[in-house]
């Protein structure tokens, strides 16, 4: 150190070296270590001098101030000043040394802070950031171990430490408690550890705070026997609020992805459904066809199918998978698909032959996936009298024959994936020209009103009724316009399908 | 939608309050998780003031009743107010459910499934 002042107060030694040779005096200089560390004139001896005065560092002794000459009179007493003045040049340099070695600290913080960022600024793993923040707060804070403590508002606390655990969740608990409420910073001196026996530390817990709320802690561990310094306290405090932007950024992205891949899911959904729904219906000499869905904003399961044999029967299917999104969508193309091959299996298949084997086919999907689908099938063939039709737990399906009263067809099967069998048999209905057939789907019945009210059966029976004289295309419309009326601009919340097949009279 | 779930002589029961459809239906799916948890479980769900049925509450139901038989019990129902009887009549899930008038009846009639 004395080195240092050296050569920081060159000058000024040089102005107390030349007032001591201009008195006389042969030589001047420092002395330490069995040497002269300066001496004026360059090639002056002060090994031998007489006068001598001690540099103090404290009470301490580091060397002497000396002085080579004769008849140099009585000069202890200045001698003893200029050794004094050296010596209280020592606390200031001693001071300014700490003040450079914490600037490099600090520097050296502040590089691994940058270094910190950019490791985990790319991480969308919160399990992996927090333990490399852990890390670098023990290491930056030359502590013996570093945690966090994360309490998200939709899941249980979790904690990352680093190295390892050497508190458990209930060494802190009682701690994290009292920050919680305090919102404040706490330092606890004596923190035990139920893991290692007979170890004890020093603990700074800092909260950290995502949008006011504490939704996170970090706590660095020191040796009991030693203190947490003031700059160690400020870097601990950094890497905190750094942790908790991170975090913040973290769970933001989260929630975006979360919502991206929703709406994305949905969309897929809505294309699957729509995709597979028939362009428009087919013509078929005396049918009058109208077919439509309005799908709801949250895509439900409603399919509904018109499968042609060549020269032969067409077939109509009107279904709904219970459950919605992209497995409903899912099981919705599978139990189409299935239904189409079924049909198409054999000339002489029959409705309640297809859900058999459909219902066969799929149960353990639905049951799997807790779902299942109502299904109407009918098959009409020109050459043959009447409509052959099954019904697999499917509603509202309304027969009103020509000038008579409309009636609710009641489904005699439970849905498919419900049960292993089904139980929906083939029921054959005498189709009179003029006679109509309208299937729909639950959207329609259970559409709401502002005051809770369903649109129900029975409003769609009389309304089918009331129309039963129009063409399909003409029904459809004002039965789609009588839901949205009694709906009153509630928003619809399930999808709202009409198949309409009128026998055309003759 | 409330929910309000006791327990007698074994028989786990659920009665519901309000309308019972695709918004409300995730509490009750999760009690029935629980309920049929392990081995016999019985369970009667009193829909006696529930004024709504839609498609996911019904199969709700029935995945809560495919786990009962799974772990050797029951799920039972009582109390079907005629909106939600037509629902269960129309998808002919009235064969497919034990459906009791009232509570007392479905307990006693689990209970004698449990002792056969």
């Amino acid at each position: 150190m004395l080195d240092a002042i050296v050569r920081q107060y060159r000058p000024q030694l040089n102005a107390l070296a030349h007032a001591w040779l201009d008195s006389g005096a042969r030589a001047f200089g420092i002395y330490a270590g069995g040497e002269a560390l300066v001496v004026w004139p360059e090639n002056g001896d002060i090994r031998d001098a007489r006068l001598r005065a001690p540099i103090k560092s404290g009470i301490e002794v580091i060397a002497e101030l000396r002085v080579a000459g004769d008849n140099l009179g009585n000069i202890e007493a200045h001698l003893e000043a200029d050794a004094g003045f050296i010596s209280s040049l020592l606390p200031l340099e001693r001071e300014l040394n700490s003040i450079a070695t914490e600037l490099i600290d600090t520097r050296d913080q502040l590089v691994a802070l940058y270094q910190l960022t950019q490791a985990t600024r790319n991480s969308l793993d919160i399990q992996r950031s927090l333990e490399h923040l852990a890390m670098q707060a023990a290491m930056m804070a030359k502590a013996e171990g570093a945690f966090f403590y994360l309490r998200p508002a939709d899941q249980e606390p979790w904690a990352v430490h680093y190295p390892e655990p050497n508190l458990s969740e209930e060494d802190i608990q009682p701690y994290l408690r009292e920050l919680v409420e305090s919102k404040l910073p706490y330092l606890s001196t004596g923190v035990v550890s139920s893991q290692v026996p007979g170890k004890a530390w020093q603990m700074l817990l800092l909260p950290i705070n995502v949008r006011g709320i504490v939704l996170a802690l970090i706590g660095v561990l020191h040796r009991a026997d030693r203190d947490f310094m003031s700059p160690e306290i400020k870097l601990v405090q950094a890497i905190g609020e750094y942790a908790g932007a991170h975090i913040e950024n973290l769970l933001l992205f989260k929630s975006n992805m979360e919502l991206t891949r929703l709406q994305t899911e949905m969309e897929l959904a809505r294309r699957v459904q729509v995709s597979l729904l028939p362009k428009s219906p087919p013509s078929i000499p005396g049918l009058d066809i109208w077919a439509g869905s309005q799908p709801a904003s949250q895509v439900g399961g409603d399919f509904y199918d018109f499968i042609s044999r060549p020269g032969d029967a067409v077939s109509f299917v009107v279904g709904d998978i219970s459950g919605k999104g992209m497995p409903a969508a899912l099981l919705m193309s599978m139990t189409r698909t299935l239904i189409r091959t079924e049909t198409n299996a054999l000339s002489t298949s029959t409705p309640e032959m297809v859900l058999r084997r459909t219902n066969a086919e799929l149960y353990n999907d639905f049951t799997e996936l807790v779902m299942f689908s109502t299904v109407f099938m009918a098959q009409y063939d020109q050459s043959k009298p009447g409509l052959v039709y099954a019904n697999a737990g499917h509603s509202p399906v309304i027969y009103c024959p020509r000038q008579g009263r409309a009636r609710l067809m009641k489904a005699d099967g439970v849905p498919i994936g419900i049960l292993p069998m089904t139980q929906s048999r083939d029921h054959c209905l005498n189709w009179e020209p003029g006679d109509l057939f309208v299937i729909g789907t639950d959207g329609l019945t259970e559409a709401r009103n502002s005051k809770n009210q369903s649109f129900g059966y029975q409003r769609l029976i009389s309304l089918v009724e009331e129309l039963s004289s129009q063409p399909a295309e003409e029904i459809a419309r004002q039965v789609y316009q009588q839901v949205r009326d009694f709906s009153g601009g509630l928003s619809q919340q399930d999808d709202q399908t009409l198949v309409i097949i009128k026998r055309l009279p003759l | 939608m409330e929910l309000h779930d006791r327990s007698r002589a074994g028989v786990k029961i659920l009665a519901l309050e309000g309308s019972f459809d695709t918004y409300t239906a995730e509490p009750i799916r999760r009690w029935l998780d629980e309920a049929t948890r392990s081995a016999p479980a019985h369970v009667v769900v009193n829909l006696s003031q529930v004024d709504f049925m839609d498609s996911t509450a019904l199969s709700t139901l029935v995945q809560g009743m495919k786990r009962a038989r799974e772990k050797g019990g029951e799920l039972y129902l009582c109390g079907l107010q005629s909106p939600v009887r037509l629902i269960f009549e129309l998808t002919r899930l009235d064969r497919v459910f034990e459906i009791f008038v009232s509570e007392e009846d479905a307990v006693q009639a689990i209970k004698g499934e449990a002792t056969h």
